[in-house]
């Protein structure tokens, strides 16, 4: 094979990147850049925003084959975990290790706020549709206001893979922005007298009921909602390997190795999602405006509920912890603590606060769940939605 | 369109309806197990029996470990190869 001076030069000049760097590309290095940026100087969910940015700034790079649809190439292995629900899982089982349920069961009321707080999933539901997203569109939308990003891969994978990016994105920035998004509609809807209320020290709670309650919630909302198992039963399973006490290696490998290494994967998978034909779209920032949204209505929806239980309890309950259950743990527990702390000193709602919190969590996976039933395919192959969205418009007469 | 936003609605209804419910069972699951299972203290294991001090309660053994180590450093010594028998408050 002979190549002359020129063939040479051309032929490599050809191979690199920039040949093929389109203007999209270069809008997405930037949004790439920008996601470094509030991940390392701005400290917003660093330890997702960084691997999702510098996945991204891979997916981009002309020929790099780091695109998640690069079949052969490294990040679409990675991507198969996402694309096959085995990730979002793994990050729950080591979430599950990381918690305590103890102040869930110390004061099982805080269940209630956690379901109440999913009321930011269902206004951006009916709202997504509005703006012309279709039912499984909105529900993976939807599903941001459940304020947990491993959950909200899950159901984007799932109903809508088209908008995993922008949803998983959005889901995290606004994570990270709890601390500014909540306080403010915190305090617009208590006043200084609720925000006052110390409440009662919470009981403790014994070690086999600790143990049975995982088993127990596996039995009872995987029965009820099927769909939800993978995520349920994971985040379940890494509780048992804490609260049981014989699994101290698994428990220790779930809660730090194992979720390590899985976010790690989980992250630069979604970041290799990240393209410009995918994201640099009018339904993007559809779908940033929605997350806010979803944060904002579900934080009102805690608060709005814990006030309607302080009510009830004749003042017992402080109306602040109700904004933890949107999930996001611990940080949305720590805006309670901080908004509450403000006010009085004095008065200690942390671990009040993460009753509710760890309810968000569960919510938030029964939300998905109701969603993988109405609009997934559990038990069948056929396009639930269409059969659901029919049945609902036969049984209810709509104007 | 809006018989799609009516559908949405109901189905947020539906959806917040079965939340509410499963999360009920739950609490009335974890209020039953919190009552069969009531928290007991766990044991407080023995104290035990203190040697006698002849001035009815001397110097802690960490101010006694913290003047060993003190004088071993100041002698040269290791700690092993003293012993502080007692300790004049004056």
């Amino acid at each position: 094979m002979e190549l002359t001076f020129g063939d040479a030069a051309s032929k490599i000049i050809g191979s690199t990147g920039f040949s093929s760097l389109t203007f999209g590309h270069v809008v997405m290095i930037l949004v790439a850049c920008v996601l470094l940026y509030l991940a390392i100087w701005k400290k917003f969910e660093p330890l997702l925003l960084l691997p999702i940015g510098f996945g991204c700034l891979l997916a981009n790079l002309p020929h790099s084959m780091m695109m998640n649809t690069d079949t052969g190439g490294l990040l679409n292995f990675f991507y198969q975990g996402v694309k096959h629900e085995i990730l979002p899982p793994l990050i729950f089982m080591g979430v599950g290790a990381l918690t305590d349920f103890g102040p869930l069961l110390a004061n099982p009321s805080t269940l209630l706020l956690g379901a109440a707080a999913q009321i930011g999933v269902y206004t951006t539901l009916v709202g997504a549709v509005y703006l012309g997203f279709d039912l499984k569109e909105a529900s993976a939308i939807g599903i941001i206001g459940g304020a947990d990003g491993p959950t909200s891969i899950f159901i984007a994978s799932k109903l809508a893979p088209h908008l995993l990016a922008p949803i998983a994105v959005a889901a995290y920035s606004y994570m990270s922005l709890v601390p500014l998004i909540q306080p403010p509609i915190m305090r617009w809807l208590t006043t200084p007298e609720e925000r006052k209320i110390k409440m009662e020290q919470l009981k403790p709670i014994s070690q086999t009921v600790k143990i049975i309650f995982p088993v127990a919630v596996t039995i009872v909302c995987c029965l009820m909602l099927p769909g939800v198992t993978p995520l349920l039963g994971m985040l379940l399973l890494g509780n048992l390997f804490r609260e049981s006490g014989v699994t101290a290696r698994l428990h220790e490998t779930s809660e730090t190795h194992l979720i390590n290494i899985v976010t790690i994967m989980l992250a630069l998978a979604v970041g290799s999602s990240m393209t410009a034909e995918s994201f640099l779209k009018l339904e993007t920032i559809k779908i940033i405006v929605l997350g806010l949204l979803a944060f904002c209505m579900a934080t009102a929806g805690g608060v709005i509920f814990a006030k309607i239980l302080c009510k009830l309890s004749g003042g017992k309950v402080n109306p602040l912890i109700g904004s933890a259950g949107v999930s996001a743990v611990p940080m949305a527990a720590r805006v309670s603590q901080k908004v509450g702390a403000e006010e009085d000193r004095s008065n200690f709602l942390l671990m009040h606060a993460m009753g509710p919190n760890v309810a968000g969590v569960i919510g938030s996976a029964v939300a998905a769940g109701v969603f993988i039933s109405l609009f997934g395919e559990v038990g069948g192959g056929a396009d639930h939605a269409q059969v659901v969205t029919e049945a609902i418009s036969n049984i209810v007469s709509l104007p | 369109m809006s018989s799609l936003v009516n559908t949405s609605l109901i189905v947020s209804c539906i959806a917040m309806t079965v939340i509410f419910i499963v999360l009920t069972i739950l609490i009335y699951t974890i209020k039953i197990l919190v009552n069969l299972i009531p928290y007991e203290e766990p044991p407080v294991p023995k104290a035990k029996a203190k040697p006698a001090s002849p001035a009815g309660g001397g110097p802690s053994p960490t101010i006694v470990a913290a003047i060993t180590a003190a004088m071993a450093t100041h002698l040269g010594k290791s700690p092993q190869e003293f012993h502080i028998t007692q300790i004049d408050p004056k």
